[in-house]
């Protein structure tokens, strides 16, 4: 047979019923999970401009009004004397500073692991690989043990150490620099005299922009969500990330806690606003972040 | 031989040489920084829970003793059911679904809509955590939900009925699909991007349709980052902590407090002051996800970059 | 070149080393006969005198409240700034945290952090405060009646209001308001509808069964909040948690005294006079806020639930004296929660966390125009004397609260754990399926004794 013939041949025929089948399963397929991921965002972002009545009377979808947008956030803000924001803030020191020290302590450890050899390299990867899996109930503990020995305890540090360690980081990095670092051009360098840390900082680090951007986009999210940690091991409540805090103002809403709500003013268009405002700074990241995403991770599965 | 061969030829044996000397020295300096984190928050932490779980709250060895009481604590099974139920449920989720949506979006659109599809099923993963679980307490509630007819067609007219415990699993696999789902979706769009054109060509010439392609070429090509999915998705759905902690809040006490082992460590350590039956809960946590681990590593080839 | 050792490789050797050292341990354990693995029984808070720690009548005080009694704090704050205090907000373990306790735990594993006043709003914080929490720990809460709080202020709470606070023969909190138990109904639609307000249990079974034929739609009553069960279970005297030693708790739900009484909300159950969703839950208020006829329940309904949530108009809603069965003189009523106040045995500065502790739960000054019906009578007195209080309701209310705040039954005992869960996550969900309450009975009992062992209690039928 022809090549032409050959190609028209396994090219499927448009109309047939297999591929309208198919296509239609694509469609519906597509259409569900569509539905399913995005009302519930449309959802939130609508209802703080209903009143709480408003919600479960009208229609899901419907816009109520600016200015009660504005009442959800003056009530929220009362809340116990501005909370909310004294909780953003914390949210926002404890995950920008231990973003900085992850990214000082993972990503030469990343490039180590990969590029240089010392004795304990795979014991260091191996240990690495195990903390991951670790649940997390037990670990608090003795974290928190520790912290005490050494006087942290009521300390922004006692946040900001834990959120440092971030053994999946070091992963992602170790897997980037041993896939797409050219051996053959950090030999020469080396055999060239070049010192190890100007290996680094002039030829790695440029070439490794995607991954650092990914561990700074993982490590941030994951500590700007983290709510079991501080929850246990923060003493007062002023000091709350505002995960922590979205939890204490849930057992503040009547309809979640029908005595201690009444008379606070927190229902569901300022449990919304709340949720919103705690998500802002990860969502902007996120609108930003998916190609970082894919060259990060997937930039060294391009080689052999 | 050349010269550009010969110098290869002889570079990689001076290579060795100049970098085991010199890289030794570095290597440990580059590492010390996350050596010591991880001595303090992943070594310390770990080994004194393997600590607490051999000994009771006086110090004494206790053996195996303390895996043995927590064993037969009346919620230890219906905990670690729980789980299970739920990690069989979300892996197969996770895996066939992420795995069908990129080929999809890989294979059958333009890539401008492909990429608007990616993006919205991303979006959801900004609210991973406390904010998702808040949102799916109003998805589920009959009374403010959008989907409220859906809920109604399915008996469920009350949240105290969405509530119903042998719901749960499905919640929870709902809720972690709902945040996880969008990023893996993504990972593995860039996967199949990776697979070079020739390849999928030379499988259009053969005769292959798109879903035969999909199953006999693409999927296999990427199976090192569906196994480092599951692993994760794994070793995350063992620690499920928070979501149904909330819920239990949220449903004022319809949801047990126990319903996943790490809530059990949970309630041992902190309402029952039992560390040590804490630690021995853990201990089986850890051991699940790591002979899980373990295994999906030996048949994925994923250590594979180290072996140069 | 290849590594001779590659993950790989350690890989596949490290199972067969794990279940060496398996098998080498539990060898060991048999043979070394090894010591048990039950956490050491506290020694119980010995009877020798409540050791202060040094004193320092400057130190600030460290207070922690919730959001509802925040402002009060804040007053106090306010009329005495002479005092230092932090104050900090919590849960008030609602909804069955356990954040007070874990956090004492940590602290006294620490050796330092305690707050100095602390306010719960679960009568369970005062079982665990009053005992030490691990071997060499002091309980947490301070035994006030040892020095701190007159006598006569203590002996001025309503009778058994205090038993919530009392151990091994001490007082160790004050109790902020008590939650007793009244039947509230719908004077405008009892009268509309012709109904009596019924004075026995007997009487308000066949009102309720009217109620469903003449008016379905209407309730006398729900079952379906997560304290359900202390409006209707106290008042028959149910022992289903019966604490017969300090370490012994009898639960019995065959007997007669809790079968009469799930009977009777069966047939109304069935009948659909009583709800089996919470008054509380979801959507209630919308959908049947105003069909709400009566209403077993506690004092704080009458504010928090017929005027916030149902937003019942002024002057329909009246309460009637708790319900007595047929043939018995007195009643015995519930207790639905009622908050408390805990001085912390490590504070610094004792007088002055007493002296906040005191005011908050004793001056007419802050409990007159607090939410809840003040556990301290003459403070009470104020509180139904102030007229925003009596506004609200149909007719006075005072005659109800007071005659049903001495009849509390005090068989219900506090134990380490709430009574809630075992409640809330197998009877509400079995009712939700349908199941009728008198044949989920066995299954309650099951779960209470089975949270109580783990919990370290024996457990036992008689």
């Amino acid at each position: 047979m022809t090549d032409t013939a050959l190609r028209s041949a396994s090219a499927r025929r448009p109309g047939t019923p297999g591929r309208v089948l198919s296509t239609l399963i694509v469609v519906v397929l597509l259409g569900v999970l569509l539905v399913f991921f995005v009302l519930p965002v449309i959802w939130l972002l609508l209802a703080p401009s209903k009143t709480a009545a408003q919600i479960v009377n009208d229609s899901p979808l419907s816009f109520g009004s600016f200015s009660q947008i504005g009442k959800a956030w003056d009530h929220l803000t009362a809340f116990q004397n501005d909370a909310l924001l004294t909780w953003l803030k914390n949210s926002a020191i404890y995950s920008g500073a231990s973003l900085l020290l992850t990214l000082a302590t993972s990503v030469p450890a990343g490039y180590a692991l990969a590029l240089t050899r010392f004795r304990g390299r795979k014991t260091l990867l191996m240990i690495t690989l195990v903390t991951m899996i670790m649940p997390s109930a037990t670990l608090v503990l003795p974290i928190f043990l520790e912290l005490n020995e050494f006087h942290l305890i009521g300390t922004v540090w006692s946040i900001i150490l834990p959120f440092s360690f971030y053994p999946f980081g070091v992963y992602l990095v170790y897997i980037y620099f041993a896939t797409n670092l050219p051996r053959d051009i950090l030999a020469a360098a080396r055999i060239d005299g070049c010192s190890e840390w100007k290996l680094f900082t002039h030829i790695a680090l440029p070439l490794a922009r995607p991954v650092i951007a990914l561990v700074a986009f993982f490590g941030f999210v994951g500590n700007w969500n983290n709510f079991f940690l501080p929850y246990l091991v923060l003493p007062n409540s002023n000091e709350f990330p505002i995960q922590v805090g979205l939890n204490q103002l849930l057992s503040s809403t009547p309809s979640f806690n029908p005595v201690a709500g009444a008379g606070l003013n927190i229902t569901i268009p300022e449990l919304a606003l709340a949720i919103i405002i705690a998500i802002l700074p990860v969502l902007v990241l996120f609108l930003f972040s998916q190609r970082a995403l894919v060259s990060g991770m997937l930039a060294g599965a391009t080689k052999e | 031989m050349t010269l550009l061969e010969s110098r290869r030829v002889t570079a990689p044996a001076r290579r060795r040489g100049v970098s085991r000397r010199r890289g030794g020295r570095a290597g440990y300096l580059f590492v010390a920084g996350y050596a010591v984190l991880l001595l303090a928050f992943g070594v310390f932490p770990t080994v004194y829970a393997f600590y607490l779980s051999l000994t009771n709250d006086r110090g004494q060895f206790t053996g195996v003793n303390q895996f043995v009481k927590v064993i037969q604590d009346y919620r230890f099974v219906p905990a670690f059911t729980d789980m299970l139920l739920y990690l069989v449920m979300w892996l197969v989720l996770l895996v066939v679904l992420t795995v069908l949506v990129a080929v999809v979006l890989r294979g059958r659109m333009r890539p401008g809509l492909s990429a608007l599809f990616r993006f919205l099923f991303y979006l959801p993963g900004a609210l991973a955590g406390v904010a998702s679980v808040l949102v799916w307490l109003f998805m589920l509630d009959p009374d403010v939900s959008p989907v409220s007819w859906l809920l109604d067609s399915l008996g469920l007219n009350s949240f105290a009925a969405v509530l119903a415990p042998g719901n749960l699993p499905v919640i929870l696999v709902l809720i972690a699909f709902w945040t996880g789902a969008g990023g893996w979706i993504v990972v593995m769009y860039g996967a199949l991007n990776n697979i070079p054109d020739e390849v999928l060509e030379a499988a259009k010439m053969d005769g292959a349709g798109p879903w035969k392609t999909a199953w006999h070429i693409q999927i296999p090509m990427i199976r090192t980052w569906i196994a480092y999915m599951a692993i994760l998705a794994f070793a995350a759905g063992t620690q499920l902590f928070v979501e149904p902690q909330l819920l239990q809040t949220a449903s004022l006490g319809r949801v047990s407090p126990t319903w996943s082992p790490n809530q059990l460590a949970y309630v041992f350590a902190f309402q029952q002051g039992d560390f040590n039956g804490a630690a021995a809960v853990s201990v089986f946590l850890l051991a699940i996800g790591l002979i899980a681990a373990g295994l999906l590593v030996r048949r994925s080839d994923m250590f594979k970059v180290d072996e140069t | 070149m290849r590594t001779t050792t590659s993950p790989r490789a350690a890989f596949r050797r490290t199972p067969a080393r794990t279940a060496v050292a398996v098998l080498a341990v539990s060898a060991l354990t048999t043979l070394a006969g090894c010591a048990s693995a039950s956490p050491a029984a506290p020694t119980a808070a010995s009877s020798s005198a409540f050791k202060p720690v040094t004193q320092n009548p400057n130190a600030t005080i460290t207070v922690w409240t919730d959001s509802t009694r925040l402002p009060e704090v804040q007053a106090y704050q306010k009329s005495h700034p002479g005092v230092k205090m932090n104050i900090v907000t919590y849960d008030g373990s609602a909804d069955g945290s356990t954040y007070l306790q874990t956090k004492v735990q940590l602290f006294d594993r620490t050796g330092s952090g305690w707050p100095d006043v602390v306010f719960s709003s679960s009568t369970t914080d005062a079982t665990w405060a009053s005992e030490p929490t691990k071997p060499g720990a002091i309980p947490f809460a301070a035994p006030l009646d040892q020095g701190l709080v007159p006598q006569s202020t203590l002996d001025n709470f309503a009778k058994g209001s205090l038993t919530a606070c009392q151990y091994n023969g001490h007082t160790y909190c004050l109790r902020n308001d008590i939650a007793q138990v009244v039947l509230w109904y719908n004077k405008t639609l009892m009268d509309q509808f012709g109904y009596t307000v019924p004075t026995t249990w007997e009487q308000y079974e066949a009102l309720g069964q009217k109620v469903a034929k003449q008016h379905p739609g209407y309730l006398v009553g729900s079952v379906g909040d997560t304290n359900s069960q202390e409006s209707y279970f106290w008042s028959s005297q149910c022992p289903a948690f019966d604490l017969v030693q300090p370490d012994t708790l009898r639960t019995d739900l065959s007997s007669p005294d809790c079968t009469r009484m799930s009977n009777l909300l069966d047939t109304l159950i069935s009948d659909k006079s009583v709800s089996t969703q919470g008054f509380f839950s979801q959507g209630f208020a919308k959908d049947s806020g105003s069909k709400v006829l009566m209403a077993n329940g506690p004092s704080w309904y009458g504010q928090y639930l017929f005027n916030s949530a149902f937003k019942t108009p002024a002057g329909q809603i009246a309460a009637a004296a708790p319900l007595t069965w047929d043939g018995d003189t007195t009643a015995a009523t519930g207790n639905v929660g009622g908050g408390l106040w805990m001085v912390s045995s490590h504070s610094t500065n004792l007088k002055a966390a007493t002296a906040l502790a005191t005011w908050l739960t004793t001056s007419d000054a802050n409990q007159a125009s607090a939410p809840t019906y003040p556990a301290y009578v003459p403070a009470a007195d104020a509180w139904l004397a102030n007229p925003a209080n009596k506004q609200y309701f149909a007719s006075d209310v005072s005659s109800a609260f007071k005659q049903a705040a001495n009849e509390v039954w005090t068989g219900w005992s506090n134990t380490k754990f709430s009574d809630a869960t075992a409640w809330s996550s197998v009877v509400l969900p079995a009712l939700t399926a349908g199941k009728t309450l008198t044949s989920t009975l066995p299954a309650w009992q099951a779960a209470i004794a089975d949270e109580a062992k783990a919990e370290g209690y024996k457990v036992t039928t008689q």
